[in-house]
């Protein structure tokens, strides 16, 4: 495996890793290397990241007065559109699956990549596509209808770029289903021998899950978007009511998919955060099956509940019922993985590294915003709160706070196998404890201003809610230094970080049993997989007393 | 993780052409009766959907034989069945909870 | 595809990929992988289908009234077409597997040429659609002045006219969707069957009784059914025969045996599909209002 040096203890990078194995532009653009498809993953979604958040920036300059005064309303409603439609298409969904599932998947099961892997570097290509037609929709001018493209504002009225940006995200929807596709069958089909399903890391569970709402759900969105197209240009009349047509049965189809996608957003967050709390708490997960199948419960009644974005658009009242009732039923699979990380952590022993600093970031703030789901879920307070500011709190609780959180544990946590080096760990503990901070004090305000009455997608408010809008862009602005900090010292360790070794957190996971960085096969010798999932202890391969020894010599600054 | 490679290749060349063209036969009766019965009007004899019910029947029927004989699902592995079961247990979520809506709307509600 | 020896001097099956162990591993995973992609086919089209569930349990009489216009004899014809091709395909894993090259190269072009047939009957009945004035959008029907000193003003809402349309002079200036004939509903009404939402559909709120305009509204819609999943399913049919050719080039090298035949049975798996899509598309969009009409109702 690596060489160490034998008296300073520092690991030496292996001479040949997927890194150089190849450097040409040819041979990482033409690649079939799954970690390589990861890397220009992460780049291509950091990219939209930070284009999302310059959107997100302007909104909360705009509101930080009443008056529509830095942007007209038709720029504001393109603003927060185009916020939307960028983090949700082009980063959320993708961020786990392609940057981390992509590099880890077949590490963790002992593969020497993915199934399929031309189908993976399909998948990339297909997301740049998509991307690139809806950048060239935002230059345009861009889009105002929301990301949620309701009729007959979208169809009909909207003098915007609807096809371009549809055009982008209906492409981006197959680089979605291809990733689903392949992870799936490369669960089923290329595991190592000894690798059983109830041996498989819950990252991997979790992201078979959410591979499973891929291909089932994404279609429909794609199906969607086309209707819509069509009618845009041919104005036929299926959701015009003048003609016979419905605007509901948009709405339908539409969150038929896009309910599922915020499961396809956090679902791999959860496989995340079972790892970090896990393996941080240095002790076998509390409940691994009730876990693992709670991933797949919440992929499968993930799809009964979609109605619940529709309580007060016009389905009947019986429908909103069951909806409803459905949506309380599916906050319980989440629940379970809840207390199955409380109790992992009981007793544990726990090092407060920067990756379990957002993996229990995310406990607390995903609890915050899957409570607040049960709020809206329920038929009779949500008339009061829909398309009110609780909304944008609620959401933004569970996908900033939890997924985008789980995302920022995860980079750091295999940043070290990923690059080779240890980022600094000082500078990670300040970053995480200001995304914390500012998250908090951005979105929190938000529930009271929903609460009393403050609409969202407004550039315009009654003055009474300023002083909370103030907080929340005080807030933006120390979530926006928290985010920015990592990208620099996170690329500072590529250069200058201390070279990681094969296993820098001394933990028993297989990806911790190859260098750091993996050679292009993954392993240099298939492994046989003789231990069970998160097991801490000499019977899994862990040497206890190198690490004891390491801990003593060379502590992680 | 799979089963017999060889005992599979073995069943696959065991219905033969006459069993593919036996299958392809009953496919085109299949058409055939669908046309004719389409032509009765079942909805007065029997009940409101009779004649849509037993399209659907005989469509399902002719696609399993597809699905079966064709497609070799019935030689396959059981994560084949399920994926094909399970897609269309998942069309019928959409359909069925997309139509409890339009079911459940008060008459005045929904058309020109 | 000659045999390969890898790095280890081992014997390499021909088509193995690298990721892969043995031959087995691959198959397992390209078969799963194809039967995934159906998966999400299925979905696709089945919004679709969801679409057509609701208009036709909303608007039953206005649907039937469109099946009737269709050209049920090109598309049961289609349908065998279809079914024949399907065999073929069938026919053409079967001799990939035994490795025949002769076979599987006439047996894929006889797919091709079946799947030809559909398009071209296709065409033929998109062109019925134009030359009728069926197609759901306006400007692309088959354009025809108003004859000298007939004025085409904003018509008023009337009652039906009787009988059925070509009895009638084809005038279309605009090429917008063309429909006269309420007989349907006339008869659904007379005879009690029409529902509530109909009621409500194709009435005119002024007069009580049906409106040739409103009715052609759902007619229409039932038209832009018919076009978009027919459409869509053309656009598979096409892709498919692109996927054919690939497959006749190479069967035609004689890549294929049995040891190495899994791309003939993953597109005859895409193949059948396509099939499938059809056998559920021919009663539902072609035979839903012939009991209405089989006794010259």
């Amino acid at each position: 495996m690596q060489t160490q040096d034998e008296i300073t203890g520092e690991f030496q990078r292996p001479k040949l890793n997927y890194l150089n194995n190849g450097t040409t532009l040819k041979s990482w653009l033409l690649t079939k290397d799954h970690k390589r498809i990861a890397l220009m993953y992460l780049i291509s979604v950091s990219a939209f990241f930070m284009m999302g958040g310059i959107y997100a920036s302007i909104i909360r300059l705009e509101l930080l007065t009443p008056a529509s005064d830095l942007l007209e309303t038709g720029t504001y409603n393109k603003v927060f559109t185009q916020h939307g439609i960028l983090m949700i298409f082009f980063f959320l969904i993708p961020s786990i699956p392609a940057v981390l599932g992509n590099f880890l998947i077949p590490i963790m099961i002992g593969a020497k990549d993915l199934a399929l892997p031309r189908v993976n570097l399909l998948s990339l290509y297909l997301y740049w596509i998509g991307g690139s037609f809806a950048l060239w929709g935002l230059m345009q001018g861009g889009v105002d209808t929301g990301w949620t493209f309701y009729v007959p504002y979208s169809t009909t009225f909207s003098n915007t770029y609807v096809m371009a940006v549809g055009l982008g995200i209906f492409i981006n929807g197959f680089s979605s289903i291809l990733t689903g596709l392949n992870f799936i069958v490369t669960v089923h089909t290329m595991r190592a021998p000894g690798m059983t399903w109830f041996r498989l890391p819950l990252f991997v569970w979790a992201h078979y899950a959410v591979s499973l709402v891929m291909v089932l759900g994404t279609p429909v969105i794609a199906i969607t978007i086309l209707l819509m197209a069509l009618e845009r240009v041919a104005h036929v009349g299926i959701f015009d009511p003048s003609i016979g047509g419905d605007p509901i049965l948009f709405q339908h189809l539409f969150w038929f998919y896009s309910h599922p996608a915020v499961y396809i957003m956090v679902l791999p967050g959860m496989g995340v955060v079972s790892e970090l709390i896990s393996n941080f708490s240095r002790k076998k997960i509390f409940g691994y099956e009730f876990i693992a199948f709670s991933s797949i419960a919440i992929a499968v009644f993930g799809f009964l509940v979609w109605g619940h974005h529709m309580f007060v658009s016009g389905q009947s009242i019986y429908a909103g019922m069951v909806f409803s009732f459905l949506t309380m039923v599916v906050a319980v699979p989440s629940a379970i993985k809840m207390f199955n990380w409380t109790a992992t952590m009981y007793k544990g022993s726990i090092s407060y590294d920067t990756p379990m600093l957002y993996g229990i970031g995310f406990m607390g703030l995903f609890l915050i915003g899957g409570l607040t789901g049960l709020f809206l879920g329920a038929i009779g307070l949500t008339v009061h709160l829909t398309d009110t500011y609780f909304v944008v709190a609620h959401f933004h609780y569970v996908m900033v706070g939890g997924q985008v959180i789980a995302y920022l544990g995860g980079i750091h946590y295999w940043w070290p196998k990923i690059t080779g080096k240890m980022y600094s760990e000082f500078w990670g503990k300040i970053s995480a404890m200001l995304v914390f901070v500012g998250f908090n004090l951005t979105f929190f305000p938000q529930f009271i201003l929903g609460y009393q009455g403050m609409p969202r997608r407004y550039a315009a408010y009654p003055p009474e809610f300023q002083v909370l809008n103030i907080f929340s862009t005080a807030g933006a602005s120390v979530l926006a230094i928290g985010f920015l900090m990592p990208a620099i010292y996170l690329i500072h360790s590529l250069i200058w970080g201390k070279e990681a070794g094969p296993n820098p957190w001394m933990l028993p996971g297989l990806e911790w049993r190859t260098s750091s960085p993996p050679p292009t096969e993954n392993f240099l010798e298939p492994p046989v997989v003789t231990w069970e999932a998160y097991e801490f202890g000499e019977d899994s391969g862990l040497d206890l007393e190198e690490a004891r020894r390491r801990a003593a010599v060379a502590p992680v600054a | 993780m799979s089963d017999n490679h060889s005992e599979e290749h073995h069943e696959e060349q065991h219905i033969g052409i006459r069993g593919y063209l036996g299958v392809f036969g009953i496919l085109v009766v299949g058409t055939i009766v669908t046309y004719y019965i389409a032509l009765s009007d079942l909805d007065s004899s029997l009940f409101h959907g009779a004649n849509t019910l037993v399209a659907l029947l005989i469509a399902f029927f002719k696609m399993s034989c597809v699905m079966l004989f064709f497609m070799h699902v019935r030689w396959s592995p059981r994560l084949v069945w399920l994926s094909a079961v399970g897609s269309f247990f998942w069309l019928a979520i959409m359909f069925a909870f997309t139509m409890q809506d339009y079911f459940t709307r008060g008459s005045g509600v929904f058309g020109g | 595809m000659a045999t390969h020896v890898d790095t280890h001097g081992e014997y390499h099956p021909p088509g193995l990929q690298h990721q892969f162990e043995d031959m087995k591993q691959q198959e397992e995973s390209v078969s799963i992988g194809m039967w995934m992609f159906l998966v999400q086919e299925i979905m696709f089209f089945g919004g679709l289908f969801t679409v057509y569930l609701v208009f036709r349990s909303r608007f039953p009489m206005a649907f039937a009234a469109g099946s009737n216009h269709l050209n049920v004899v090109m598309g049961f014809a289609n349908t065998l077409v279809l079914i024949v091709s399907s065999l073929t395909m069938a026919l053409t894993v079967y001799y990939a597997q035994k490795g025949n090259r002769n076979m599987q190269v006439i047996l894929i072009i006889l797919t091709m040429i079946f799947g030809a047939t559909f398009l071209g009957v296709k065409v033929v009945e998109y062109k019925e659609k134009y030359d009728d004035g069926l197609v759901p959008v306006t400007g692309l029907n088959r354009k025809v002045k108003a004859s000298a000193g007939e004025e085409h003003g904003e018509e008023p809402a009337k009652p039906c006219w009787e009988g059925a349309h070509e009895e009638h002079e084809y005038i279309n200036p605009k090429g917008e969707f063309q429909w006269h004939d309420c007989s349907l509903a006339k008869k659904a009404e007379n005879e009690g069957f029409l529902t509530p939402t109909e009621k409500i559909g194709y009435y005119n709120p002024a007069s009580g009784q049906i409106d040739a305009n409103k009715f052609r509204d759902k007619v229409r819609i039932y038209f832009w059914i018919y076009f978009a999943m027919t459409g869509l399913h053309a656009l598979h049919m096409i892709v498919g025969l692109i996927l054919m050719s690939w497959l006749l080039y190479k069967a035609w090298k004689n890549t294929f045996s049995a040891e190495y035949y899994m791309p003939v049975e993953m597109s005859g798996l895409y193949w059948h599909f396509v099939d499938i899509v059809w056998i559920f598309l021919f009663p539902l969009l072609y035979l839903l209002g012939r009991h209405f009409i089989a006794h010259g109702g």
